[in-house]
């Protein structure tokens, strides 16, 4: 028997679930879920979800994974599957209140947006700078 | 010389926090059209030997890409109490950072230097990008940088 048609028929038939178009997820709208049914079901897995958007036909998810590591993932906006998940840099020190809560210690205030009574800058200005951009 | 004026500004500051004479100055950076991702500029003021002395601005919200910034980086240390509420978004290119705050006027015709130190992702680091003596004299004259910043200028009150 030639087993070589079999095995590309095979391959063919596993690829078919992969994302062969040009939109990694190719879902028909008609059945998309809302995105806070996904933002449920991921913060009962212990996300913490900072926003989820439209890529590409698929939603993607920015926050911290169970792990607490930021990542990025992308799923399919009907059956939620996960497609794909990148984990951005440990080092990664953005302006997220997390950051300043640890860096303080759970004062569970936004420090960046209050004013510098309780913990002064060590430096050369008094107060916040006015920034713009045109 | 340095030494008293620094142990002026510290008494002063100490004995009179409430009236401790500032400016207002404003920093303008205006962007050439480099054609890349937004760009992070640290604003920064040197002595004339380039010593580091305190920030200014950090134009760019991710730490990690910090050390592009690289004579601010060295200076500063990077020291998060160094930066704490002097950050904000990076510059786009082409567009114009305007930045105003109470400098305290010690810092003016003393000897010091404002510094712009610029990176873009995957484009070339610029430190000194701009260096500028801080005096009266030089408040509205601008002057061209050497890498993303096409003009440079600072307007005191």
């Amino acid at each position: 028997m030639n087993i070589k048609p079999l095995v590309i028929t095979f391959s063919l038939l596993l690829m078919s679930g992969s994302a062969l178009a040009d939109d990694d997820c190719d879902d028909p709208i008609a059945g998309w879920q809302p995105r806070e049914n996904l933002r449920q079901k991921l913060e009962a897995e212990g996300w913490k979800v900072f926003r989820i958007k439209v890529d590409d036909g698929c939603y993607e998810v920015k926050g911290r994974d169970p792990e607490g590591r930021r990542a990025e993932a992308e799923y399919s906006p009907a059956t939620f599957e996960l497609r794909g998940m990148e984990l951005e840099d440990d080092d990664d020190d953005d302006d997220d209140d997390d950051d300043d809560d640890d860096y303080r210690g759970k004062s569970g205030n936004d420090s960046k947006s209050i004013n510098k009574e309780q913990a002064p800058r060590k430096g050369i200005i008094t107060g916040r700078p006015t920034v713009t951009v045109e | 010389m340095k030494n008293i004026l620094f142990a002026l500004g510290l008494a002063t500051a100490m004995a009179l926090p409430a009236y401790a004479q500032a400016r207002e100055v404003t920093f303008t950076t205006q962007l050439s059209n480099y054609g890349g991702d937004g760009a992070y500029l640290a604003l920064y003021l040197t002595d004339a030997d380039g010593q580091y002395q305190g920030t200014l601005w950090i134009a760019g919200q991710k730490s990690k890409y910090y050390k592009h910034l690289r004579g601010w980086a060295r200076g500063s240390g990077m020291n998060k109490a160094e930066y704490d509420g002097l950050t904000g978004a990076s510059v786009t290119s082409g567009r114009t950072q305007n930045v105003t705050l109470e400098l305290d006027d010690a810092l003016i015709d003393a000897g010091y230097q404002v510094r712009v130190d610029t990176a873009v992702e995957d484009m070339r680091d610029n430190r000194s990008d701009v260096v500028a003596p801080l005096t009266t004299e030089g408040s509205g004259k601008s002057v061209a940088g050497r890498g993303y910043v096409q003009s440079f200028v600072y307007n005191l009150k």
